[in-house]
C-alpha cells in the first residue's frame, strides 16, 4: 500500500514536472520579430493561427520559440497552441506599426463651384504591412485651388478615421488635396465646375433663308464660363412649322444656323434652364 | 402498282413547285437568290396593275434585279444602277442591313392606263421589323402594266473641307496602382425630370424625360419597376431603344418603358431607377430638325414629320428620332421613335416621321425632337 | 448496402451540420451612432446581410481550406490575409472551425459619401483549432474587432478586419 502511494506521489511529480509553461508576447508589434518562452522539458507540437498565419512545428520545451515579423505583419489576434501530454493554448495581439501610407478618399470628382458642404475627404493611416493605424495621429488636410487663399484643416484620428467637409469656392477650375501625417500624404485632385447657366441670353441675324442664333457667353450665377460640350438647344418657331438644334457651346458660345420664314420666335434652352425669346421677321 | 406511287410523287412535287412559285409576295420572301428567275415563263404577265405590282415586288423581294428594272417604266428616268442602290441603301444606312420580307398593297384608284396602289413594305432591319408604306403609280404599256420608279434626289454637296472643332472626350482609366481611393471617378450625375404613366391598349407605359446635369458625357439607362400595394415587384422593364443613351452636358432626353399585356389596375407605385456610366462621346456631329410639323398622313394617321439636316462633315449612316410630346400643362403625354432607313449624308438633309396615337393626339400641345445617331467610324 | 447507408447518413450529416453553422451566426447591429452621414435603413439591411454572409464564408474558407469561399464577401487587405491564412493552413495541414457566432456590431464611422464604413464587433464565438482531424484546441472566446466595409457592386465587402484588445 505505501509503495503504492509513493508511486502515485511520484508520478503526480513527474506529471507537474512535465507539464508545459509558455508566455506569449505582450505588445507585439506588425512585422518585428517575437518570441515566446516555454518552460519544461522534453518536446511539444507548436501552433500558431492568425491573419495570414498557420504554423505547425515541433519544439523543444524549456527553449525560446522565435516568430519572425514576417509572420506577424498583419495585426489582430494570435492563438498559440503548445501541445505535449495534453494541449494549452494562448492568445496575443499584434499591433500596427507606424504610419506609412494614407488612403485617401475624397468626392465628389467633379463638383459645381460655390456650394455648400459639396467636397468630403476621409483619410486612414495605414502602416507599410496595410494595417490600419488605430493609435490617434494628427492628420492636415489643405485644400489648394487657383486665385483662392489655401484651406487648411487639422484634426485627429478617432478609430483609424479621419475626415472633413467644406464648400466649393467660386471658381471653376482644379482643386488639389492633400492629407498628411507627419511626414506622409496623399494627394487628390477635383475639378470644380461651373454650375448651371444663368441668364441664357440669345441674339439672332437674319440671313437668306433663315436665322443665325447666337448666345451670350454663357455664365452660371458665380460668373464661371461653362464647360465647352454644354448643349444648348435652339428653337425656331414660325407658321411653317418648328426648327431646332442641340448646339454644344465652344468657348462659351453656342451657335446654330434655323431654316425659318416671316415672323418667328427663337428661343434657347439648357438643360431646365429657359434664355430669352426673340422675335424675328426671317427671309426665305 | 410499282410505277404508280412515283408518278404520284412526282406530280405532287411538280405542282407543289409550281404553287411555290407563282403565289408569291403576301408572306415571306425568299432572300439573297442570285438574280435570274429560277424558272423561266411561271411568272404570269403583267397584265393588270396588281399582278404587275406583285411580280415588280416579289422580284425585288428576290433581289431578282434586272427581272425587277424591266417592270420599271422607260418614263421613269435613271438607270438599273440607281435604282438598284434606291433599294439597297448606301454609305451604311439602315437599309444596307434589311431585307424586304414581304408586303400588302391595295389599289388607290385605277383606270384604264393608269392606276395608283398603296402598298405596306414589311423589312426586318437589325432594328426590328419595320414598316413602311408607299404609293406606287403604274401605266399601261401596251399589253402590259409597269411601275413608274421616281428618280430618287440625292442631296448634291460641293467638295469642301470642314473642320471639326467640336468638343470630344476620352476616357482614361488610370495607372495600375490599386491605391484605395486614387481612381475615384464618380459617375455622371444624371436625373430623371418627369415620369407619366399611362394605359395604353398594348400595355401600360411609362415616359418622361431625363437630364444629364453633369459636365461630362453619360450614356443613361432608365429602367422602371411596376410596384403592386404589398411593395412586391410585378414587371421591370427597361428603356431600351427608346431614348437617347449617349447624353452630352445639360442634355435633354425622353424615354419610354413598355410593359406589353400589363395595366396599371394594380400598380400602387413605380420605381424608377437611372443608370449612368462614363463613356468617350463627341459632341460632333451637330444634326439639325427642320420643319417639324404635326400633319395628318395619306392614312389618316396623326404623325410628326420633318427633315434631319446634318450640319458636320461626317456621315450619320443611322439616324434615330426621338420625340417627345407635351400637353398644355408642359407634361410628357407620348414618346415616340422611328429609325430614318438612308443615311445623313454630311451637310444634308432627310426627311423623318413618327407616329402618335390618335388617342393622344387631341392633347398634343407642343414637342421636342431628339436625334440619335449611329456612326460606323465613331469609336 | 450497408456502405451507402452509412456513406447517405455521413453526408446528411455533414449536409445538416453546414446549414446548422449557417443559421448559428447571430449579428445584430447598432446604426444609430454612427456619423457624419445616417444609415439609410436600406444600407442597414444591406451590411447586417452581407457581414453575415462574410463570417459565415470566413469560416467556411477557414474550415474547408477553400479560398473560393471568400470571393465576392472581402477585398483588398483581408482578402489577402485571408488567403494566405487559408494557403498556410493547406501547407501545414490545420485548420480551423468558427461556430456558435454571436456578433454585436455597431457603427462607428459613415463617410459622407457613403464610400466607407467602420464598424466594432464584439464577436463570441467557439473556435476550434485542428491538426487533420485532431482537435487541438477548443475555446469559447470573446474578441473585438475594427471592420471597414465598403460598398461594392451589388454587396458590401469587409476591406480590413482587425482584432483588437479593447476598443
Amino acid at each position: 500500500m505505501r509503495i503504492l502511494k509513493i508511486s502515485a506521489v511520484l508520478w503526480l511529480c513527474a506529471g507537474l514536472a512535465a507539464a508545459q509553461d509558455f508566455r506569449v508576447p505582450e505588445n507585439a508589434v506588425a512585422g518585428e520579430d517575437a518570441t515566446i518562452s516555454t518552460s519544461g522539458g522534453g518536446k511539444a507540437t507548436f501552433y500558431l493561427v492568425g491573419p495570414g498565419s498557420a504554423r505547425k512545428a515541433d519544439v523543444a520545451l524549456g527553449e525560446e520559440i522565435r516568430i519572425g515579423g514576417a509572420e506577424l505583419r498583419t495585426a489582430g489576434a494570435y492563438r498559440v497552441v503548445m501541445c505535449a501530454e495534453s494541449c494549452q493554448s494562448a492568445s496575443f495581439y499584434v499591433s500596427a506599426a507606424k504610419p506609412f501610407s494614407l488612403a485617401f478618399l475624397v468626392h465628389p470628382s467633379r463638383v459645381p463651384v460655390s456650394q455648400e458642404n459639396a467636397v468630403s475627404g476621409v483619410a486612414l493611416p495605414f502602416d507599410r504591412f496595410r494595417n490600419l493605424v488605430l493609435a490617434p495621429q494628427n492628420v492636415t488636410f489643405l485644400l489648394s485651388a487657383k486665385n483662392t487663399a489655401p484651406l487648411s484643416h487639422s484634426g485627429r484620428t478617432q478609430d483609424g478615421v479621419a475626415w472633413f467637409r467644406t464648400a466649393s469656392s467660386k471658381a471653376a477650375g482644379p482643386v488639389q488635396l492633400f492629407a498628411s501625417v507627419e511626414e506622409i500624404s496623399a494627394k487628390r485632385a477635383l475639378q470644380q465646375v461651373a454650375s448651371d447657366p444663368c441668364n441664357l441670353r440669345i441674339n439672332g441675324q437674319r440671313t437668306a433663308g433663315g436665322v443665325i442664333v447666337q448666345t451670350d457667353p454663357v455664365h452660371d450665377c458665380a460668373g464661371n464660363i461653362v464647360p465647352d460640350g454644354t448643349v444648348i438647344t435652339f428653337t425656331a418657331t414660325d407658321a411653317r412649322g418648328k426648327d431646332s438644334v442641340d448646339a454644344p457651346v465652344k468657348q462659351g458660345v453656342a451657335k446654330a444656323k434655323l431654316e425659318a420664314a416671316g415672323p418667328t420666335i427663337v428661343s434657347a434652352a439648357s438643360g431646365v434652364v429657359m434664355g430669352n425669346e426673340l422675335r424675328i421677321e426671317a427671309q426665305r | 402498282m410499282k410505277i404508280i406511287l412515283p408518278i404520284i410523287l412526282i406530280v405532287v412535287t411538280a405542282g407543289l413547285m409550281v404553287i411555290g412559285l407563282t403565289s408569291v409576295g403576301q408572306t415571306h420572301g425568299t432572300v439573297g437568290i442570285a438574280a435570274g428567275r429560277a424558272f423561266y415563263g411561271l411568272t404570269p404577265k403583267s397584265t393588270t396593275p396588281e399582278q404587275a405590282l406583285n411580280n415588280f415586288l416579289a422580284d425585288v423581294q428576290r433581289r431578282n434585279w434586272d427581272e425587277a428594272f424591266a417592270g420599271v417604266s422607260k418614263s421613269s428616268g435613271g438607270d438599273e444602277q440607281e435604282f438598284v442602290q434606291s433599294w439597297l441603301g448606301s454609305y451604311g444606312s439602315l437599309r444596307s442591313f434589311s431585307n424586304l420580307e414581304g408586303f400588302d398593297s391595295r389599289p388607290v384608284h385605277i383606270t384604264d392606263n393608269d392606276a395608283q396602289m398603296r402598298v405596306r413594305l414589311h423589312w426586318s432591319t437589325p432594328v426590328g421589323p419595320a414598316e413602311d408604306v408607299r404609293d406606287f403609280h403604274l401605266v399601261k404599256e401596251g399589253e402590259v402594266w409597269k411601275t413608274v420608279w421616281p428618280r430618287q434626289e440625292v442631296a448634291s454637296v460641293p467638295a469642301q473641307v470642314i473642320p471639326v472643332t467640336y468638343l470630344r472626350w476620352d476616357l482614361v482609366t488610370g495607372s495600375s496602382s490599386d491605391e484605395w481611393g486614387s481612381r475615384n471617378m464618380d459617375a455622371p450625375h444624371v436625373r430623371i425630370i418627369s415620369m407619366n404613366a399611362v394605359d395604353t391598349a398594348e400595355g401600360a407605359v411609362v415616359m418622361g424625360e431625363v437630364v444629364n446635369e453633369d459636365t461630362i458625357p453619360a450614356f443613361v439607362v432608365v429602367n422602371a419597376a411596376l410596384v403592386d400595394g404589398a411593395s412586391r415587384a410585378i414587371d421591370e422593364e427597361s428603356s431600351f431603344d427608346k431614348i437617347a443613351h449617349v447624353l452630352l452636358p445639360k442634355q435633354v432626353s425622353p424615354y419610354r418603358i413598355d410593359f406589353p399585356n400589363l395595366t396599371l389596375k394594380n400598380v400602387k407605385n413605380v420605381r424608377m431607377d437611372v443608370k449612368a456610366t462614363l463613356v468617350p462621346a463627341s459632341a460632333d456631329p451637330v444634326i439639325g430638325v427642320m420643319n417639324q410639323k404635326l400633319d395628318t398622313d395619306p392614312q389618316g394617321k396623326m404623325v410628326l414629320h420633318g427633315d434631319l439636316m446634318n450640319e458636320s462633315g461626317q456621315t450619320v449612316n443611322i439616324p434615330h428620332v426621338i420625340a417627345s410630346f407635351y400637353d398644355n400643362n408642359g407634361r410628357v403625354v407620348w414618346v415616340s421613335d422611328g429609325y430614318v432607313d438612308r443615311a445623313l449624308l454630311p451637310q444634308a438633309s432627310e426627311a423623318f416621321a413618327v407616329e402618335i396615337p390618335r388617342s393622344v393626339a387631341a392633347n398634343v400641345h407642343n414637342f421636342h425632337v431628339v436625334v440619335n445617331q449611329y456612326s460606323l467610324n465613331r469609336s | 448496402m450497408m456502405n451507402r447507408f452509412v456513406g447517405a447518413c455521413l453526408f446528411a450529416g455533414f449536409a445538416l451540420s453546414s446549414i446548422a453553422a449557417d443559421t448559428a451566426v447571430q449579428v445584430q447591429f447598432d446604426a444609430g451612432k454612427a456619423g457624419p452621414r445616417q444609415i439609410e435603413p436600406l444600407t442597414e439591411r444591406g451590411v447586417l446581410r452581407d457581414y453575415r454572409a462574410a463570417w459565415i464564408s470566413m469560416a467556411q474558407a477557414l474550415e474547408a481550406n477553400n479560398p473560393d469561399a471568400l470571393e465576392g464577401l472581402f477585398a483588398g487587405d483581408a482578402k489577402d490575409w485571408l488567403r494566405e491564412t487559408v494557403a498556410n493552413q493547406e501547407r501545414s495541414g490545420v485548420s480551423q472551425r468558427y461556430s456558435e457566432q454571436n456578433h454585436h456590431l455597431e457603427a462607428v464611422f459613415y463617410a459622407p459619401e457613403g464610400d466607407v464604413m467602420e464598424l466594432h464587433d464584439t464577436a463570441e464565438y467557439r473556435l476550434q483549432i485542428l491538426d487533420g482531424g485532431k482537435t487541438v484546441s477548443d475555446d469559447h472566446v470573446s474578441m473585438h474587432y475594427v471592420v471597414l466595409m465598403t460598398p461594392g457592386a451589388d454587396r458590401w465587402v469587409i476591406r480590413q478586419l482587425q482584432a483588437v484588445p479593447r476598443f
